[in-house]
């Protein structure tokens, strides 16, 4: 299925987009949209672990199963200096 | 107080003289007094915060100088925090202002918060970020969470049990890492600007812009929209037990 990601901060940049399309299989989760990113955008592969992901608004664990529709966003790590 | 202190500021309609007035009567603790915290604790006292505390056991190191506000070449090996102190009574006597030269622990937290409306994030780390956190969910004392990392920044006021807590947003974030964390100078003046402005939305009962996110070499911004999470084991339903360290 065919799923719209939603981009926030420097993903933007590197995409030069502020959504993105993607191919995932049914029954996929939110981890395979981030491997399937990374895939296309190595750039991004030092955040693979942390990056921040939310469906439908909420916070999810890269384990949250995806149904087509569903609004994701992608976000660079919460970040920890100060 | 000073009318002529703040009379540009009261001109502006999103605060006015009520909300200067209001502003007046809050307390706010400002824990870590480096990059982000010494731009917040000025900018707080300048536009005319009632009180503030601000927490940090360090010293003055020649490698803050390029990103802190206020620090010079003189201060270096003195305590930050009593540094502040003298530095921003110098700017505003009507302020009560108190530097406090200790570490921030699970420990001590609650005796140093308890008196706070609002608490600021000025520290560097991950770890003591989630024991805010959780002693603002448990008080419901709200906290702005800010940090920086190269060129970008993030910014979430967190209103205890309605806006999303940064357990919240958290769920794929490991501990913190180790080693110096890369930081452009002029970054945490505008991140901390940013956290001072949502910092007084809060006290003045305003509404917050949500998760902001700015990067200052791109000058790119963003803010999200988010939800709490029914399910988060911090502001979710469940009791709180810090001084065990885990949820009850
Ligand atoms: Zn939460």
């Amino acid at each position: 299925m065919k799923i719209t990601v939603r981009l926030f901060g420097r993903y933007k940049d590197i995409t030069n987009k502020d959504t993105i399309q993607l191919n995932i299989g049914e029954g996929n989760t939110l981890g395979d949209v981030i491997d399937c990113f990374v895939k296309q955008y190595p750039a991004t592969e030092k955040d693979k672990s942390r990056m921040m992901m939310s469906k439908n608004k909420l916070y999810a664990s890269f384990d949250t199963t995806i149904i087509e529709g569903d609004e994701i966003t992608l976000s660079p790590p919460v970040v920890s200096g100060g | 107080m000073s009318i002529d202190r703040y009379r540009r500021q009261t001109l502006v309609k999103e605060l006015g003289q009520k909300g200067q007035e209001l502003l007046a009567t809050k307390h706010a603790i400002v824990i870590g007094g480096g990059g982000l915290g010494s731009h917040s604790a000025n900018l707080l006292v300048r536009m005319g915060i009632g009180g503030i505390d601000i927490v940090d056991n360090d010293t003055v190191d020649i490698t803050n100088l390029h990103r802190t506000s206020l620090f010079t070449q003189e201060d270096l090996g003195k305590s930050k925090a009593f540094v502040l102190q003298e530095k921003l009574r110098a700017i505003n006597t009507e302020v009560r202002i108190r530097g406090i030269n200790q570490k921030v622990t699970k420990e001590n937290i609650e005796s140093l918060v308890k008196n706070a409306d609002v608490i600021v994030d000025g520290t560097d780390s991950m770890s003591l970020r989630f024991i805010i956190n959780e002693v603002s969910i448990k008080y419901n004392i709200p906290w702005v969470y800010a940090g920086v990392y190269e060129t970008v920044g993030m910014v979430m006021g967190i209103l205890p049990k309605k806006t999303p807590c940064l357990q919240c947003i958290s769920q794929n974030i490991p501990e913190s890492t180790s080693g110096e964390t890369p930081v452009l100078g002029s970054l945490p003046a505008i991140i901390a600007s940013i956290q001072c402005t949502e910092t007084i939305k809060l006290l003045l009962g305003k509404p917050l812009a949500g998760l902001l996110i700015y990067d200052v070499w791109k000058q790119c911004f963003d803010t999200m929209d988010i939800k709490r999470n029914p399910h988060c084991p911090i502001c979710g339903i469940k009791k709180h037990s810090l001084a065990r360290g885990r949820i009850i």
